[in-house]
């Protein structure tokens, strides 16, 4: 009877286990500041048990959920609730057609390619007064919102220029998933990035093929796009894991969460063969110094005060412990750890004008942990968090990457990892 | 990854052990699968509370007739006052005022309305200490219009049974209405998040002020201050009489600040709380755990020289039942437990239940027992031990905290 009973009770989400203790409640961000939203244990599933029976009782309200994710770290029963949420809102869009906003809120790689070749005339325009109006009043992208800058040179290109050629000379070797961020807006944390694995002896190597990992295309309902490109991703992901025995690595929590959980639950293209072999890069090099494979060396007169906020999916992953434990090994870095709580951000979610206060309302306490902090500077492994946090605080925000980069004395340790200069 | 020691379970039992040894100097990883119970604790914790359905008034001296099985017989019953005290310094130093000793109880009320035996209550709480001389006669039970987490009637039918003269008194403000708009999300930890402005706090007293007649204590359900209590005492200002709080149906605003106020201190003495992931395996050598694999951290296993089970009973999923037995399901170590499914309850959720007595085998060094033998570095604290029972005996926050405080030494002194 045993075996017969629980065979028939389980879901993907592990919805039967909810006991109704409410915990969940307690955390939500979005609850927090709007009586709009009906809380994750309500829209999750509580509401999920009518949705079973007829999709009808389906909650507009849902479309407030951030998908942060923090519900989920927080349910003592490990039931999934934002992916709960996200499945009633997929059902609810099929066959709708997301709006202009969204489409190219969603498109980051195809605004990135268009903007980087015009970058001056683009971040001049997007960051132009009236241009602001008009995407406010015409497009409902928030004018207090500036779009990240655009790089006049991709990452992708930097490194074909400028980096590739030297990669097989290293004893070992990974492939790095940039994301868009690094390829269109950011190319200096890829570059950081090749510095670091370079110095401790591995050659860095692109993926055959590398689309946008589609976070924002799921958040923005394009789901048959997300899923096009999930199956791109996941094809060369699998190649360069299985063929070509190379650990991927990342640099953004939000693109790792995507590829190694919500490709699978979310758009059903399963990455579960390869899922280990797909990390954020202070997971693999944290697991090196640990096993004393490799050895860092920092500058003598590196010093500063940072904090380090946790993003939410960083935290759904677990993983924030790396990267928390190797910024510790820098010895002139004064870390203070933030207590986790949401930025508010949510990728897309605060560009769109009829979020912007409930995005700002959601961040301000942790900008305010921030300010008491008294730091020059914040870290983060998310993009998003970072524009958010830069916009809401005015300090500058950093990848674990780009501070241990900074950090780093890259000819001692070159010399100490046993590479010639 | 390679810390002093890694304790499985981030609740109260977890997070005082944590504490005490990160206070000590170990470098400590606590792996915490999602919020822990705390946030059904209404603000009080309690040594012993019970024995055969009898009141304690002395828990000191009813700790020393308790059986061989218990945590606390097993710890010592001459080293309990001196833990009591240690512990009671410890929230203090975490930034939780509580009030209480362990020479005598006081008494608790119930969000149902029950006076209860208690060691120590938040300096904000209804606390009696002597039912025959209660702090007030007459009260004003202040009761928060759309709220349903706390039963107003049988609240209020409580307090006069203990000899209360009790007016239970609606009311609502502006901030308060306009919350209600969501009335799934009308909850405590809700309220607690939104009424935190000086403006609301003084339309909600202006209120009480306007309401509570003759009253000369008023009473607030537990819905303010989840980060501390200045909420009270801002409150309580603009009050013009005693003002007291009484603990809500979880989840519980006191027990989420416990909790909140724990793991910050823990973290600040350079503790790593991993919320959210949970331990699956370990890897044995012998007598001796080596490493602790999670969910999360996969492939990666959190290695230390000494480990503690803190994980919690069957609601935290420290111990698990299925149809044919009771397993603790990381280590499947041994556990004291009766083998016939029949004998595992009773008839009547309120009759002693013998599954609340269930936990993992130790030795008296708390050591946890597999296949016989004690695992020499690994130790149980908490609500996964056997040989208590926190619902009829109201010893359950007692041995979280001094269970974890008597290992903390064990651990220290290499013994």
């Amino acid at each position: 009877m045993a075996e017969r009973m629980q065979l028939c009770n389980i879901s993907d989400n592990n919805f039967e286990q909810c006991t109704k203790c409410s915990i969940c409640t307690t955390v939500c961000p979005v609850a927090a500041v709007t009586t709009d939203y009906p809380g994750p244990k309500q829209a999750g599933p509580d509401g999920e048990r009518y949705r079973l029976k007829d999709h009808a009782y389906y909650d507009k309200a849902l479309k407030l959920c951030l998908n942060c994710k923090r519900c989920e770290v927080a349910c003592p029963s490990g039931v999934n609730i934002a992916d709960i949420i996200q499945h009633a809102r997929m059902k609810a869009g099929e066959g709708q057609r997301a709006s202009l906003r969204d489409t190219m809120l969603a498109n980051t790689d195809l605004l990135g390619m268009v903007a980087n070749l015009v970058a001056p005339v683009a971040n001049a325009t997007l960051g132009l007064a009236p241009t602001k109006l008009v995407m406010d009043s015409v497009m409902a992208i928030d004018k207090h919102r500036t779009f990240p800058a655009y790089s006049r040179t991709k990452f992708t290109t930097w490194f074909k220029r400028h980096a590739a050629k030297e990669q097989d000379a290293y004893p070992n070797h990974v492939s790095y998933f940039h994301g868009c961020y690094v390829n269109y807006n950011f190319p200096k944390l890829g570059q950081d990035l090749v510095k670091l694995m370079n110095a401790v002896g591995y050659g860095v190597h692109l993926l055959d093929k590398e689309q946008c990992c589609g976070v924002a295309l799921i958040a923005n309902g394009l789901y048959k796009q997300a899923k096009r490109q999930a199956r791109t991703n996941a094809d060369s992901i699998r190649k360069s894991v299985k063929d070509d025995h190379l650990t991927v690595l990342t640099t953004s929590s939000s693109c790792t969460f995507n590829l190694r959980d919500e490709y699978p639950s979310l758009l059903g293209v399963d990455t579960s063969d390869v899922r280990d072999g797909i990390m954020i890069a202070t997971r693999f090099i944290y697991n090196l110094v640990d096993e004393e494979k490799i050895k860092l060396i920092f500058k003598q007169d590196f010093k500063k005060r940072m904090a380090y906020h946790t993003a939410c999916h960083m935290q759904r992953m677990g993983w924030q412990l790396y990267s928390i434990e190797l910024l510790r090994r820098i010895p002139g870095l004064d870390l203070q750890v933030l207590e986790q709580e949401c930025c508010g951000i949510s990728g897309t979610y605060g560009f769109k004008k009829e979020n912007y206060e409930r995005s700002q309302a959601i961040g301000s306490i942790l900008f305010k942990h921030i300010e008491d902090a008294k730091v020059e500077a914040v870290i983060t492994d998310c993009e998003t968090c970072k524009w958010q946090i830069e916009m809401s605080t005015g300090l500058p925000v950093e990848n674990p990457i780009s501070v241990l980069a900074d950090a780093l004395d890259v000819e001692a340790t070159r010399r100490a990892n046993g590479l010639q200069i | 990854m390679r810390t002093d020691t890694v304790i499985i379970g981030g609740g109260l039992s977890g997070l005082t052990c944590g504490i005490a040894l990160a206070k000590r100097g170990q470098r400590v990883t606590i792996v915490a699968s999602g919020q822990s119970t705390l946030l059904f604790n209404g603000g009080s914790m309690e040594l012993l509370g019970n024995i055969d359905g009898i009141a304690v008034t002395t828990p000191l001296e009813a700790i020393g007739t308790l059986p061989q099985s218990h945590p606390y017989s097993k710890i010592g019953a001459d080293k309990i006052a001196g833990l009591a005290d240690e512990a009671k310094q410890l929230l203090a130093d975490a930034g939780i005022d509580m009030e209480g000793n362990a020479s005598a109880n006081h008494w608790r009320i119930t969000p149902m309305g029950v006076a209860k035996p208690a060691w120590l209550t938040l300096k904000e709480n209804l606390r009696i200490d002597d039912l025959d001389k209660l702090p007030a006669k007459r009260v004003a039970l202040m009761c928060i219009r759309g709220y349903f987490d706390q039963p107003n009637g049988m609240l209020a039918q409580g307090l006069r049974e203990l000899g209360f003269d009790v007016k239970a008194i609606e009311f609502t403000t502006d901030d308060i209405t306009s919350l209600r708009r969501s009335p799934s999300e009308m909850r405590a930890t809700t309220l607690a998040k939104r009424l935190i402005s000086n403006s609301a706090l003084q339309r909600i007293a202006d209120q009480i002020n306007n309401l509570s007649d003759d009253a000369e204590l008023v009473l607030l359900p537990s819905v303010f201050g989840q980060t501390d209590a200045t909420d009270f005492q801002t409150l309580q200002s603009m009050v013009k009489k005693p003002l007291r709080f009484v603990a809500t149906l979880p989840p519980s605003v006191a027990g989420g600040r416990i909790q909140a106020l724990l793991r910050h201190y823990f973290k600040m003495l350079g503790g790593n709380y991993l919320m959210g992931d949970s331990a699956v395996s370990g890897q044995f050598d012998g007598d001796k755990l080596l490493g602790v694999t999670t969910a999360k951290l996969g492939d990666m296993p959190l290695k230390a020289n000494n480990f503690v089970l803190a994980s919690g009973s069957f609601i935290s999923r420290g111990l698990v039942a299925n149809y044919e037995r009771v397993f603790e399901p990381v280590f499947d170590l041994d556990v004291d437990a009766d083998g016939e499914r029949e004998q595992w309850t009773r008839f009547g959720v309120l009759e002693p239940q013998a599954y609340s007595r269930y936990g993992v085998a130790t030795d008296n060094d708390l050591r946890c027992m597999k296949d016989g033998k004690p695992i020499q570095n690994l130790r149980a604290i908490g609500s996964v031990l056997s040989g208590h029972d926190a619902v009829k005996m109201g010893d359950g926050t007692g041995v979280s905290m001094l269970t974890a405080l008597a290992v903390t030494k064990g651990i220290i002194s290499g013994k």
